[in-house]
């Protein structure tokens, strides 16, 4: 059985979207942030590949790439203890509330 | 084998642009930021080279590279054994873990660069793929039908050339090194490497010259 990432030759693939979206400032601090932690040796390429397989693949499909990216590096910034869930809930609803 | 692949029916967004809920996203990464700074565990500064470092790359380097390569025999052959040295002496710092490695179109072979896993793109040389290269679809067709993948991108490939398809991955970046046009001999190095899009060095399109003189 092959994980939800594993697309090569799948079923049902349509046209080739060949739009291009404008990177948001948020997609390239997700960009930076995920690459620095790399550089650090704090996490590696490997492992930000099996967050991001490990998605449920509902999840997978229904985020957009650097959500992905989030999604993994949050998840192995807590697999690592460096940071809790709880602490970025916290500091994630003050800053969405600052915006308002 | 097809059973047990993931059906991509019902795909809008391609699982690339950001979704309906961007906001919350971008909320949390900036938090995340927030915290691992005022933990020392990065600086403003990290972040900040980190995004300049992407911000320095573009297929640019790529062409660069191409139209060295067409000029100069000596350097086509370094950058066809070691990509990474090649680069190095234009100017390029590709250095890091990542190894890469570049193929060759020739009359009888054509070369397209995928990565069917993910994403996994010479970023170190030419900075963040386009779209269409992360998406669901295009991910699944180059491996399977990489000629009508092509053609969505007007690239007729004849039945007499061979198309060798290249699955990247964490560890092995592949770009490609297209065929020079003819028509092109008096050109500089700098007008070649102007033929020379990004698409041409993943492979869906070839450069193209058609000597048009006016007046």
């Amino acid at each position: 059985m092959t994980g939800v990432h594993d697309l090569g030759g799948s079923s049902g693939a349509g046209p080739i979207d060949k739009s291009q979206h404008e990177t948001e400032d948020w997609e390239r601090l997700a960009d930076a942030v995920t690459v620095a932690l790399d550089k650090k040796g704090l996490k590696t390429t490997d492992e930000h590949r099996r967050a991001i397989e490990s998605l449920d693949p509902e999840r997978y499909k229904k985020l957009g790439y650097y959500e992905r990216w989030i999604a993994a590096t949050e998840l192995l910034l807590v697999e690592k203890g460096i940071l809790t869930r709880e602490e970025i809930d916290e500091k994630a609803a003050e800053l969405e509330e600052n915006w308002r | 084998m097809s059973e047990a692949h993931h059906d991509l029916e019902g795909h809008d967004h391609e699982g690339v642009k950001p979704s309906a809920e961007a906001g919350r996203h971008a909320a949390r990464i900036r938090a995340i930021e927030v915290l691992l700074v005022e933990k020392g565990v990065l600086t403003e500064e990290d972040v900040r080279r980190q995004i300049e470092y992407m911000e320095a790359r573009s297929p640019a380097n790529g062409a660069k590279l191409v139209a060295r390569a067409w000029v100069d025999p000596g350097f086509k052959a370094r950058l066809l054994s070691d990509t990474k040295a090649a680069a190095l002496e234009l100017g390029i710092d590709a250095s890091g873990p990542v190894e890469f490695v570049t193929v060759e179109n020739t009359p009888e072979v054509h070369n397209l660069i995928v990565c069917t896993l993910c994403s996994c793109y010479p970023r170190a040389i030419l900075g963040r793929p386009p779209d269409w290269y992360k998406s669901f679809n295009y991910r699944s067709r180059a491996v399977n039908e990489p000629r009508a993948a092509m053609r969505e991108f007007g690239l007729e490939m004849g039945d007499d050339v061979e198309v060798a398809v290249h699955d990247s991955s964490a560890d092995v970046r592949y770009l490609v090194l297209p065929m020079r046009p003819p028509g092109t001999e008096g050109m500089s190095e700098e007008e070649l490497a102007g033929l020379v899009t990004r698409d041409c060095l993943i492979g869906v399109s070839v450069p193209r010259f058609e000597a048009v003189r006016t007046g």
